[in-house]
């Protein structure tokens, strides 16, 4: 792994890429100086959006260059954090030197003073990221990651936040790689409640994903539920933490057989995701269940989802699956189930997909009663696959019931009779118009709620305003003189 | 008395099947099992002591279903929970599927079918292939898509003893649903035809149900009448449609 990161760098370093991987750490300490001395957490946020990119190009040479710079020459904080990286190979000491001269261009005022604890915290965030990477780091990330929150706890900095959200996900990380994650259930617990007392939302937000995350990992569906009703997840919190927690939630919902609940959060999972490009495996795993459970309220869903460039290849077995229910083909839902079957284990979504028989039946009950005026059960049995025609007697009362279909059975002639389709015009279709224009307001609403300003920038206005009132009061003086000029003059006349 | 001695007794009386005997023990084990700090056990203790305690609360739930108290069934198996899920590591105890499908039946019964699929999504992947599992979600599936005869031929194939006590009420249960079906789905249904289609043996249970349900019975013609109720409602929800509309309304005005 080492190597192979290497590897990418060299390829990186030869057409003289932008920044390199120190000097975008070292971007991203002076953005988070910035945001802690302006208490603008924007700042931070920036810094920490490169993450995902960075983590890749890390290595132990360019975590210790960060380091030896960042620091000023004797500092015990520099010593413990050099304490984790291994000892400089001889390997890696050619391109260090070269990196070391690149670096005292750049960077010609030497580090005096000790740099805030945010950026003390953020290099250890960068090493956890890296230490988790190999499988024989992990330890020592697990190590590491204790350290960091018990310092990060003992601070109680509000301008960490944003990166002790990020040190939580890592630390989670670290655990769920190390298949260790119930272990780590206590402590994200007990860090909750503190973040809750805190008042600090990022970190509420992330932890709370993290347990729902480790709980969901576990099948412990009872306790995630609990956990939801038990907490209120932070309205301030970042899009991806949203969407992250509208897809658990979504999930549980799902399990819960509460369906149009779950189709809400799931589209709302979609749409505050990142794009399907950046993070296309939150996307799938979205859209697969959002498939699933559109089936399961009886909608089917767009032609056009299964053609998406990200999705095409990772829905094919679920786009198999919905053209059985489509066509209310019992047999060929078995068939294309009993084929995917692992592949919907892996997903966690057989359970779900297992329901969909019923769905199966009542759209092919659905599809005789448009075709046929009169149908014996006997010939319903044999269409459906159906066992008996005792099963198919209460299967169509069942529909009947449900209001599947509209008819009536005839129990001495042993046939359904089915009647007129209702016209397509009465109160439903108001639900539906009522259903849509909903969600276009609900939109409408979040992405106001959405908007984000940066905190101080309307003293500015205020300035500006006091400045407008200013000039504006002497105008009104000048004009008001310049009346009594007029009126002297007019006198004069 | 020890435990160890009151265990063995435990044992040797439910087995004997004495039920009053057996629930007395129970007690008196699980004051012993609190003083053990057994009863809601934490952090690492002894395995065997685990296993022991394990047995002690699974014999209390089949005691709870056979002397019927299904509440008490509720505390035994939300006590055994923390065995279940949390002391994974201990040996699996040969009942633990026979209780989870017992828990999985009464939520059927008591039809909290959401209870009974978040339930059933925490079982480990191999449990569905135990008959003890196995028995309620075929059930859940034949009711959710309405094979009610295939319920109630199911009702022999109980793999435990206990699995009998929760028969009747799933059977009353059923009963309810396929009369809900049959109001929907029939004009009129001759008496002999309504008595196989809702498992009734002989007419008078099937009066006395039709009573309940407010059918009307012609006995001369020996038919079941539905009334047709809520036919063709096709009034207009005058209110919710106001709502809406004032829910519009106000909305536009925070846009513009």
């Amino acid at each position: 792994m080492p190597a192979d990161v290497d590897m990418k760098k060299d390829e990186e370093e030869k057409p003289k890429p932008p920044p390199t991987p120190l000097q975008e750490i070292k971007a991203n300490v002076g953005l988070i100086e910035r945001a802690v001395s302006s208490i603008e957490p924007r700042f931070a946020h920036r810094a920490l959006r490169t993450m995902a990119a960075l983590r890749k190009r890390l290595d132990d040479t360019v975590l210790r260059n960060a380091v030896e710079d960042v620091y000023p020459k004797e500092s015990l904080a520099k010593e413990s954090l050099l304490s984790w990286l291994p000892a400089a190979s001889s390997q890696a000491t050619t391109t260090t030197e070269a990196m070391e001269v690149d670096a005292t261009k750049t960077d010609a005022s030497a580090q005096t003073a000790e740099p805030i604890p945010e950026v003390d915290i953020y290099l250890r965030l960068l090493m956890m990221h890296f230490f988790t990477a190999t499988s024989e780091t992990h330890r020592k990330a697990l190590e590491l990651g204790h350290q960091t929150v018990e310092k990060m706890q003992a601070l109680n900095r509000r301008s960490m936040d944003p990166i002790a959200a990020k040190v939580w996900y890592a630390l989670e990380r670290t655990y769920e790689v190390a298949a260790e994650l119930a272990d780590a259930r206590p402590l994200f617990l007990a860090a909750q409640r503190t973040a809750a007392l805190r008042r600090d939302d990022e970190t509420q937000a992330s932890l709370i994903n993290r347990l729902l995350r480790s709980y969901l990992q576990y099948s412990l569906y009872d306790q995630a539920d609990k956990l939801i009703s038990k907490t209120t997840f932070p309205a301030t919190a970042g899009n991806p933490q949203f969407a992250r927690y509208h897809y658990y939630l979504g999930r549980i919902k799902a399990v819960q057989l509460n369906y149009s609940d779950a189709h809400a959060n799931l589209q709302q999972a979609i749409r505050r995701a990142p794009t399907a490009k950046l993070a296309p495996g939150f996307y799938q795993a979205v859209h697969k269940l959002f498939v699933v459970v559109e089936l399961l309220m009886g909608d089917i869903p767009d032609r056009s989802l299964f053609r998406h460039p990200v999705l095409e290849k990772a829905l094919t077995a679920y786009f198999e699956i919905v053209k059985a229910v489509r066509t209310g083909s019992l047999s060929q839902f078995q068939t294309t189930l009993a084929k995917h079957a692992s592949q919907f284990e892996a997903d966690k979504t057989i359970t779900l997909i297992v329901r969909l028989r019923q769905n199966v039946i009542k759209t092919g009950i659905r599809r005789l009663s448009l075709s046929y005026s009169r149908i014996s059960l006997r010939d319903i049995c044999v269409k459906l696959h159906l066992d008996s025609e005792e099963d198919a007697e209460y299967i169509v009362g069942k529909a009947i019931r449900d209001g599947v279909i509209e008819g009536r059975i005839v129990h001495s002639q042993g046939w359904m009779e089915c009647g007129s389709q209702k016209s397509g015009y009465g109160p439903e279709v108001a639900d539906v118009f009522s259903r849509r224009i909903g969600y276009c307001l609900e939109l409408h609403n979040q992405s106001v709620k959405a908007m984000r300003f940066p905190l101080n920038a309307h003293r500015k206005e205020l300035a500006a305003a006091e400045g407008a009132r200013e000039r504006e009061k002497e105008l009104a003086k000048e004009i008001q003189e310049g009346e009594l000029d007029e009126e002297d003059m007019g006198d004069g006349f | 008395m020890s435990l160890k001695s009151q265990y063995t007794d435990l044992k040797a009386a439910f087995a004997a099947q004495d039920l009053p005997k057996t629930g007395k023990l129970l007690t008196q084990l699980k004051l012993g099992l609190i003083q053990a700090g057994l009863l809601l056990p934490q952090g690492d203790l002894n395995p065997s002591d685990l296993s022991v305690a394990r047995d002690i609360l699974e014999t209390g739930a089949f005691w709870s279903i056979r002397s019927q108290d299904v509440p008490s069934f509720d505390r035994y198996f939300s006590q055994l929970q923390t065995f279940y899920t949390d002391y994974s590591n201990l040996p699996r105890s040969k009942n633990e599927f026979a209780i989870r499908g017992l828990h999985l039946i009464r939520l059927l019964t008591q039809n909290r079918i959401a209870d009974f699929h978040t339930a059933l999504e925490s079982l480990p992947a191999d449990a569905l292939e135990s008959p003890f599992i196995a028995h309620p979600v075929n059930l859940e599936r034949w009711l959710m898509e309405g094979s009610y005869a295939k319920v109630w031929g199911a009702r022999a194939e109980a793999p435990a003893a206990e699995y009998g006590y929760f028969v009747d009420s799933l059977m009353g249960t059923i009963r309810n649903e396929i009369a809900s079906c049959e109001e929907a789905a029939y004009d009129s249904l001759p008496l002999k035809d309504a008595s196989t289609l809702l498992f009734f043996t002989n007419q008078s249970e099937l009066l006395v149900f039709a009573q309940k349900r407010g059918w009307l019975v012609d006995l001369s013609s020996s038919t079941i009448t539905f009334d047709k109720k809520g036919e063709e409602s096709t009034e207009i929800p005058k209110e919710k449609l106001i709502a809406a509309s004032l829910m519009y309304a106000r909305e536009l005005e925070q846009i513009v």
